[in-house]
């Protein structure tokens, strides 16, 4: 078994220019894997960060009518309590309550249609990063309570500027009727997304409870982990354990379902990826294996003449194989980190493109694993071995005779 | 089995092959009746086509016969295995090609123990005959060489000291002086003799050089696939 090891070993060297090729091609296959895989889990780091981080916060809870119908009526049941029990959850590290609401924003210039978003802003500002966001004015910074910041493009479309006055109008919760308030523009944010940008005007939380008639209630608890995967595993106990009295919890996957579905998607077509790099990588490796294999046939006959079992032609191209596998694995493993790497230093930046619901904010940086060094050189390792079967059964079935007839 | 057959290395009862070239079918051997007995030293000769490595192929489990019996030590070839074939090979016969016969990556040392060492030889034990086969070859100071790095008639005789280093029964060559000029072609075939003599080591060989043919003390002379004429000296 030693001399076959050295044996194929040594074969394997003895074309290196051949072997060179084939190693590179092999070896870029791992790399683009090891990058590939890298780069999807930075894009859905950065993908769930956006969409989390902006505004939405890992989970959050509503009463479930209000899920449903969007009714302002329909507030969170048992508040204070339930704000108690999150805030002492060593699962949970920010919970902000929130009053929402459907209404008219209107300078003297003109008017929009926008959610109103009532918060209170010395939680809000750990769950959404209005704050981080903001190109004008500061956050909150009034002692009148009068404060509204807007986005970028709500601004514009009214035409306002820090310091000018606006005017909300919503109709009460249970009674119907219009209810007004004047407010003052103290913040401009942009967070590179139509939805938050245009749509959307944030308020301290007493003053939207005010315009909608809703003493101390709320509408929504958003809720930010101390892991940040919890989100997504929304079978937890957790959101049982929260989701009683009429109230229910989602994690941001049932909240945002397009961007759980496009982060499958992104999964998917990694694995796409990695079933093509595997076929041009086997191609390559029974390519290589066939090449030696006959340009060695007359050095088989002889073999096979001399006494070596099928078997044992067999085992040294699975060998052969094996001695491919690792250069080419080594220099995979060490062309992968270093691409990643470098690429990890500078990142792709994608920030303000939309996709899924979510807007890219930051670049993306690929993620190096350890895992990645190890998961994907083992497999291309024994996917290698799988591939060599074909010609290693092909050497096993050569007859010595017509072996080395063919090659005279 | 009859007496004659415990006595010879190879019996061969009708033997024939055919085989499509091409599609055309090629009658290589037509009916070879022959007997070789244990320390022979025998040339199987004849022009190019007249079926001398096919004869050689059959005769050492290489290949198959069309029909006929082989008897190689008094076994039938055809109720063997290709397993068993394998084994035998490995075991009785010696081989020496014309060319490109040793395996280009080992060593000479490695070439020449390759054989023991599928037998399951110990390491010690195949060394020591190693080193003993080589010296008695004169290659001694050529172990660590690999055969890129040795003339024609040097790979030769590593060939040679592959095939004899296992003992074998018999030790077929197939043309082995094809490719040298005549000095080293009658070195060899010299050296082929010699070990003969010496160990009653049975060779037959296969040629249509007539420097070497003089030195066999057997000539079969094959003619379109058929026995022509069978000499002892």
């Amino acid at each position: 078994m030693w001399l076959q090891v050295k044996l194929a070993w040594r074969n394997v060297l003895r074309n290196t220019r051949r072997t060179i090729i084939a190693a590179i091609a092999i070896g870029v296959g791992l790399a683009s894997m090891i990058f590939v895989d890298a780069l999807t889990i930075g894009m859905e780091h950065n993908m769930i960060h956006s969409a989390t981080a902006s505004y939405m916060g890992h989970a959050q809870v509503h009463n479930k009518q209000f899920t449903d119908t969007r009714e302002a009526a329909s507030t969170i049941n048992g508040l204070d309590t339930l704000l108690q029990q999150l805030r002492n959850d060593s699962l949970v590290k920010y919970a902000s309550p929130r009053i929402l609401g459907q209404g008219m924003i209107s300078s003297p210039a003109n008017m929009s249609a926008v959610q109103m978003i009532g918060v209170d802003p010395t939680v809000e500002r750990y769950v959404s990063h209005i704050d981080d966001a903001l190109v004008e004015g500061g956050y909150f910074a009034d002692t009148a309570g009068r404060a509204v910041i807007i986005g970028s493009k709500l601004a514009e479309r009214l035409e306002v500027e820090l310091g000018d006055r606006v005017v909300m109008t919503m109709a009460e919760a249970t009674s119907g009727n219009l209810s007004q308030q004047m407010l003052r523009v103290r913040g401009i944010y942009h967070f590179n997304s139509t939805e938050l940008d245009q749509g959307m005007a944030f308020v301290r939380i007493d003053r939207a409870r005010q315009l909608l008639a809703l003493p101390d209630q709320a509408h929504e608890i958003a809720l930010v982990f101390n892991k940040e995967g919890l989100g997504r595993k929304t079978k937890h106990p957790f959101y049982d354990r929260y989701s009683y009295d009429g109230n229910l919890v989602e994690g941001w996957s049932e909240i945002l379902p397009q961007l759980e579905a496009a982060l499958q998607m992104s999964q998917f077509s990694t694995y796409i990826v990695g079933l093509v790099l595997f076929a041009v990588v086997s191609l390559g490796i029974i390519n290589t294996l066939f090449m030696s294999l006959h340009e060695r046939m007359f050095e088989f006959g002889v073999m096979r003449a001399v006494g070596t079992q099928p078997i044992g032609m067999a085992r040294l191209i699975l060998l052969e194989a094996a001695a491919l596998a690792l250069i080419s694995v080594l220099l995979g493993v060490i062309l992968g980190w270093l691409v990643t790497s470098i690429v990890a230093q500078h990142g792709i930046d994608y920030s303000g493109i939309e996709f899924a619901g979510a807007t890219f904010r930051e670049p993306l940086y690929p993620v190096l694993q350890t895992d990645q060094f190890i998961r994907f050189p083992v497999m291309v390792f024994l996917f290698t071995l799988i591939v060599a079967v074909y010609p290693a059964w092909s050497a096993a079935k050569l007859n010595p005779a017509d072996a080395m007839r063919k090659s005279m | 089995m009859t007496e004659s057959q415990q006595g010879a290395v190879i019996k061969t009862q009708g033997v024939t092959k055919e085989y499509a070239d091409n599609g055309v079918p090629v009658k290589a051997v037509r009916g070879i009746d022959l007997t070789i007995d244990r320390g022979e030293f025998t040339a199987i000769v004849g022009p190019s086509g007249s079926g001398k490595t096919t004869f050689l192929n059959i005769i050492s489990g290489l290949d198959n016969p069309s029909g006929g019996k082989v008897y190689l030590a008094g076994r039938d070839l055809s109720q063997m295995s290709g397993s068993e074939l394998s084994n035998y090979r490995r075991d009785h016969i010696g081989f020496i090609f014309q060319a490109y016969n040793l395996i280009p990556v080992l060593t000479v040392q490695e070439n020449v123990e390759y054989i023991m060492l599928l037998q399951g030889i110990e390491r010690d034990e195949r060394r020591e005959r190693v080193q003993q086969v080589l010296e008695q070859l004169g290659l001694g100071k050529m172990i660590s060489r690999r055969p890129p790095q040795l003339s024609g008639g040097q790979q030769q005789r590593v060939a040679v000291a592959r095939a004899i280093v296992s003992r074998p029964d018999l030790v077929l060559a197939d043309e082995p002086t094809a490719n040298l000029d005549s000095e080293t072609a009658e070195d060899l075939i010299g050296l082929m003799r010699q070990l003969n003599e010496q160990d009653g080591t049975t060779f037959v060989f296969s040629t249509h050089d007539d420097r070497v043919i003089r030195h066999a003390r057997r000539t079969v002379v094959l003619k379109d696939g058929k026995i022509k004429s069978d000499e002892i000296r």
